[in-house]
């Protein structure tokens, strides 16, 4: 099977980056590794790019292919093969290029060292080991399973525009500690995790890390536990959680989203300065006809007719979740 | 030229050197682990099923011991095995208390699954990433500790002056510059060697380079003929199906669809140790029973829901290398080249015959697994042997005077011989790849699971003969930053020393033990043979043979059979 | 064909256009909408980080009415498309959580039974309706519109649950349908990813410079206007997007059109009717285009 690759190739610390061609001859289950190894081997030994196991457990080989990051040795060529174009290859995003296709991952690993990484226990040592429940162990051991290699920090949007988030992988490393019932400092956790800058509230949930991660960690989804958790312990003075409970809020009293009061309730009633700042924008949708007028004077909004229905829901929910804390 | 300082050096930071660089910082010791990967790369992490320890009331460290010296066919040191089953426990609580993840029975205790060659359930496992899941609790304990790692560092060779380990020289990849980094004690945490063999469970890391530049530097090699070959891997790649997987109840078939381990090991079929399974496959294979090659894999029976909670990681692989779903059908598997018993010759204390080298983890042999390791006792080792060479090197260190410090002359032979390959960039030598490949050929073909004189002596002139082509070997690459062709060209010459010493210890020792099978001797002797084979390296490369004595404590040998 | 309509709460809230366009574009085409006028919001993902049950029930009533009704359901957002999907992803894999859910339905008389069909408006127009079909129903080919497609997040991601497998296309329907109806598909940086709506109030600042600079990569590329099935996007991207350009200093005026708008026009809709002067960020340059290449 004739494999035709484009691979992005830069010398250290230079801005200049240019493509080079290669064709190499694989056999039909070859992985991305493979046929890059082909080239460096045998067409091209001064291409560089990280690899070791080639059994997705190392985390070394995280590239982007074809515009989207994934592990070199658990992409099959012919699946990034199209037609007659080349399968391109270029490093992961979000961080600076070494060479070629090696990134200096410290961006990531300066994260984690941020969150703590490491199971905090100040009290008394059992006289074996903890017991604690296989659930809650597969759980954790779920989220550690997390390989670092950095998919979902080259393709998150958010990183994109602020450096000070502290990203999917590093969020789901820290879920290991806050889900581990061992580390007693999970109040503290949630505390530093909300914090305004490059906090959890910061998360877009647009799922690219869900979608680009080889192992199925589903870094957004622990970060969506951790605002779960983070609310539970009563970590709740920041926008984040108040916008939840707006929506939720309106929901539970018209059936419906009300989005002319998420923002106020959001950033706080008193947040005077914020508000201001957002009265531009409400003029300009009044003026384009896009708030219905009775949006414009509260309580308005006619609930849905099933409202009974919905409320009833939420009670219900919300008695089963105090019935499971106590 | 930079010089770097710390009391110990760990080179290498899987589990072993990792856990010796937690033990090493805890007795006082600035120590530094310096690395050719990020340590989170290490290939510890692909240990797959688990860690053995006697944790239950009815199991005991004897037992444990016993299975382990009746797995490594006798040649084990019984002292050392006594220490790795004995510590076991108190480790495995430990790395529990650190952060493990450990999966749980029902009462919250650490759950064990049974394993090959064992006479009770005593692996300890995280589903089917045991080895993932503890370099990731390891190196947050290297962390909270601020262990200095130097990170993508290679070590070209180590420093020897007045007879004496004084540190090693390396290669930052980032660079590319050389570097003296001094210590008072070295610990050797490097690995495995598979990639002398192709295709191999091993990752493209494991080039056996603690080994290599130990061996060139005046430590011997002890019982380096000694390969296992895992049972359970796939057809090309080489890559892993867990020993978990039996261990869970799988089943092996061949092409008539029989459990044939019946035949082979009539008590515990595919649970035997690694060696009598490989052989029975590697039989039915050659008999005609196999298919492609292989023999089938199957789990089927054990359910969807327990295969995605403990066996998530190989069904994944197998989907993703084979395009094979375990849940509805068998996969298929045969040996494949995966762990070296043998390794720098240590004693208890991890110490090597040099003063101030010590080693530990795969690269080591301390000889707790003899001619055949049994699965779970290898991330054991790593923990037991890597505290105790922490242990040990930062004692060594602190008792050591201090010494002037290392002449920049000790790394002249490295920077000649970078000098010599980039001015012979371009020149009509041949590629690392072609050398590396057909060595790892040659390992497969005639130093595999059966052996004969014949194989080996050809075996042998092959390695003289590719030994002699990679002195003219070509560098492609003459850039500074990121020079992976350079490390290839020097990972390969190590390759090609440590091939040396496992075909010529494989070629003298005739008799068959543990995974060293030799059809024209098939029996085990121990009058001639109970003994450690040590190789020393002599001026032309080529490797001197010695023997040593075995430590017999309360296990006699006897007749082998499971 | 006939449909369970969800319309989503901000087609009726803050985005009335894109409820009105598509009332009159599913007219047009012969679409019969049946409208869930009981139904509730989706959550939007929001519910489910505080209370992922309680969003589940919500959803699965919205589902036990559609199916009451006896129609596929359609709606008209990416945000809800993703939230209904998955939700009935875990509602269908595990029966004995959904029966704890239909428990709390029945009580209303309602119960979800698995296999309900869920499709936003784009999907069946490609896969129920027919683009070869929408193609003899243009009367107004948008000859020289350039448009950049700006998908949403949740109708890409995660893939899994949203019939990629069966329905690979599904993440170039956006560019299938803008060239169906004569334009041409933009391709540039940032259509599959955030516009930032989510963290509007919790950080503005990324939230509109995710915004900006997608819109930005599209004008670059020389897109007329952009081209969504979510209005959430749309809000982020049109009524948020003077905002956006001062955070990144950089001028935009690109008009955000929702898709029904698209095929309204060309269908030949009454562009007052279809409320294109609802727009924050005003559409008249790409009228005047698509009104000249009729008259060209």
């Amino acid at each position: 099977m004739e494999i035709r690759l484009k691979v992005r190739r830069q010398e250290a610390q230079s801005e200049y980056s240019s493509y080079s061609d290669y064709t190499v001859d694989m056999p039909e289950g070859a992985t991305m590794l493979d046929a890059l190894l082909q080239v460096r081997d045998y067409d091209d030994g001064s291409l560089a790019l990280r690899y070791s196991c080639r059994s997705s457990i190392c985390g070394s080989c995280a590239m982007r292919v074809n515009g989207r990051a994934r592990l070199a040795c658990k992409t099959k060529a012919v699946d990034m093969a199209n037609g007659d174009e080349p399968i391109v290859v270029e490093p992961l995003g979000n961080m600076p290029v070494v060479k070629d296709l090696v990134t200096d991952m410290d961006v990531h690993w300066d994260k984690v060292r941020q969150i703590t990484p490491w199971v905090e226990n100040s009290g008394p040592e059992p006289e074996r080991e903890h017991l604690v429940t296989h659930e809650v162990m597969l759980d954790v051991s779920n989220a550690l399973s997390c390989i670092q290699c950095g998919a979902c920090v080259s393709d998150c949007p958010v990183l994109e525009v602020d450096t000070s988030f502290i990203g999917p992988a590093a969020f789901a490393k820290a879920y290991r500690f806050v889900g581990d019932p061992r580390d007693d400092t999970t109040k503290e956790r949630l505390q530093g995790l909300s914090a305004t800058q490059g906090g959890i509230w910061d998360c877009t949930r647009c799922n690219m890390c869900v979608e680009v991660c080889p192992k199925d960690i589903r870094p957004m989804d622990r970060i969506m536990q951790l605002r779960e958790k983070a609310v539970a312990a009563g970590v709740k003075e920041n926008i984040g959680v108040r916008h939840g409970n707006s929506f939720a809020g309106s929901v539970r009293r018209l059936g419906r989203l009300d989005e002319i009061r998420l923002l106020p309730e959001s950033v706080g009633m008193f947040n005077v300065p914020r508000l201001l700042s957002e009265l531009p924008g409400a003029w300009r949708l009044f003026r384009a006809g896009k708030l219905p007028w009775q949006s414009a004077i509260p309580f308005m909004h006619k609930p849905i007719p099933g409202i009974k229905h919905v409320q009833r829901l939420y009670d219900q929910a919300r008695n089963q979740k105090k019935e499971q804390a106590k | 030229m930079a010089v770097y300082t710390h009391d110990v050096l760990v080179v290498g930071a899987g589990l072993a050197g990792m856990r010796a660089a937690i033990e090493a910082a805890r007795n006082g010791a600035d120590v530094a682990l310096v690395t050719k990967l990020h340590p989170m790369r290490s290939h510890s992490g692909a240990a797959q099923g688990g860690i053995n320890a006697a944790l239950g009331e009815e199991d005991s460290w004897e037992s444990h011991a016993f299975d382990t010296v009746k797995g490594s066919d006798y040649l084990a040191d019984q002292d050392a095995v006594e220490i790795l089953t004995r510590e076991a426990p108190a480790n495995i609580i430990e790395l529990e208390r650190m952060g493990t993840t450990f999966s749980r029975v029902e009462d919250g205790r650490i759950a064990q699954r049974p394993f090959g060659g064992a006479g009770f359930p005593r692996t300890c496992f995280i589903a089917d990433i045991t080895g993932q899941a503890i370099l990731h609790v390891v190196y947050e304990q290297v962390m909270k500790l601020g262990i200095t790692v130097y990170e993508e560092y290679f070590c070209t060779s180590l420093i020897v002056e007045d007879g004496e380990v004084r540190g090693v020289v390396a290669m930052p990849l980032i660079t590319g510059d050389l570097v003296i980094m001094q210590g008072k004690a070295v610990i050797m945490a490097t690995g495995g060697l598979g990639r002398v063999y192709a295709p191999t469970t091993n990752a493209i890391a494991c080039t056996g380079d603690g080994m290599a530049i130990a061996y060139m530097a005046g430590a011997p090699l002890q019982d380096m003929e000694f390969m296992q070959f895992h049972p359970t891997t796939l057809k090309d790649s080489g890559v892993l199906m867990t020993e978990g997987a039996r261990g869970e109840g799988g089943h092996l078939l061949n092409s008539l669809g029989e459990r044939f381990m019946e035949k082979y090991a009539p008590n515990k079929f595919e649970l035997a140790s690694r060696d009598v399974v490989s052989r029975g496959e590697q039989t039915e294979i050659e008999e005609g029973r196999g298919i492609d090659g292989c023999v089938l894999l199957d789990v089927r029976h054990l359910g969807e829901e327990k295969i995605n909670e403990r066996l998530w990681q190989i069904r994944e692989l197998a989907i993703d290398l084979t395009n094979t779903d375990m849940v509805h059908e068998p996969v298929k598997v045969r040996p494949g080249a995966h762990y070296a018993m043998g390794g720098i010759k240590t004693n208890i204390d991890c110490a090597s015959v040099m003063p101030g080298l010590f080693a530990a983890g795969e690269c080591a042999n301390v000889s707790v697994h003899g001619s055949n390791r049994l699965g779970g006792n290898s991330l054991l080792e790593t923990i037991v042997f890597g505290r105790r060479a922490g242990e040990s090197a930062a004692r060594y260190s602190k008792e050591a005077a201090s010494k002037a410090p290392v002449s920049e002359a000790s790394l002249a032979r490295d920077h000649t011989r970078i000098q010599q390959l980039v001015e012979g960039a371009g020149n009509s030598g041949e590629r690392p790849a072609v050398i590396r490949g057909e060595l790892g050929r040659m390992m497969r073909e005639d130093v595999g699971i059966f052996r004969t004189k014949e194989q080996l002596e050809s075996a042998l002139a092959k390695v003289v003969e590719l030994k002699e082509r990679y002195q003219t070997v070509r560098l492609e690459d003459t850039g500074k930053v990121f020079n992976l062709d350079l490390l290839s060209i020097f990972e390969l010459g190590g390759m090609l020393d440590i091939a040396h010493t496992m075909v010529a210890g494989a070629l003298a020792r005739e008799e068959s033990r543990g995974a060293h099978t030799r059809r024209d001797f098939p029996e085990r002797d121990d009058e001639k043979w109970m003994k450690h084979t040590i190789a020393h390296r002599e001026e032309d490369g080529s490797p001197r043979l010695e023997y040593g004595d075995v430590t017999m404590t309360r296990w006699e040998p006897e007749v082998r059979t499971y | 064909m006939k449909y369970a309509f969800w319309p989503g709460c901000v087609s009726k809230g803050a985005c009335p256009e894109l409820y009105e366009s598509m009332i009159l574009i599913s007219a047009k085409l012969g679409i019969e909408l049946e409208e869930m006028y009981d139904g509730n919001c989706t959550g939007a993902g929001v519910i489910s980080e505080h209370e992922p049950k309680l969003a589940d029930m919500l959803n699965a009533r919205n589902f036990a009415i559609a199916q009451k009704m006896g129609h596929d359901l359609v709606n008209i957002c990416s945000t809800c498309q993703g939230v209904q999907s998955m939700v009935q992803e875990k509602l269908d894999r595990d029966e004995e959580y959904r029966a704890e859910i239909n428990a709390q339905l029945a009580e209303e008389g309602l119960e979800y039974k698995p296999g309900l069909t869920i499709k936003n408006f784009m999907w069946v127009l490609v896969e129920d309706y027919g683009l070869d079909k929408l193609k003899e129903q243009v009367v107004r080919p948008l000859d020289g519109l350039r448009c950049g497609p700006f998908y949403g997040c949740y109708i890409l991601r995660p893939s899994r649950i949203l019939g990629m497998e069966e329905h690979p296309e599904r993440d170039d329907y956006l560019e299938q349908i803008i060239e169906a109806v004569g334009g041409t598909a933009v391709d540039y940086e940032g259509k599959d990813k955030c516009c930032g709506f989510p963290i509007l109030t919790n950080n503005r600042k990324n939230s509109l410079t995710q915004a900006g600079t997608h819109i930005g990569s599209a004008k670059d590329q020389g897109a007329d206007c952009l081209v969504t099935p979510c209005p959430l996007c749309h809000l982020n991207l049109d009524a948020q997007q003077p905002s956006a350009a001062e955070v990144i200093q950089r001028e935009l005026n690109v008009p955000i059109i929702h898709l029904p708008q698209l095929i309204g026009l060309a269908l030949g809709i009454d562009p007052k009717l279809l409320r294109m002067n609802r727009h924050v960020v005003g559409t008249q340059a790409v009228l005047d285009k698509v009104l000249a290449a009729v008259e060209a």
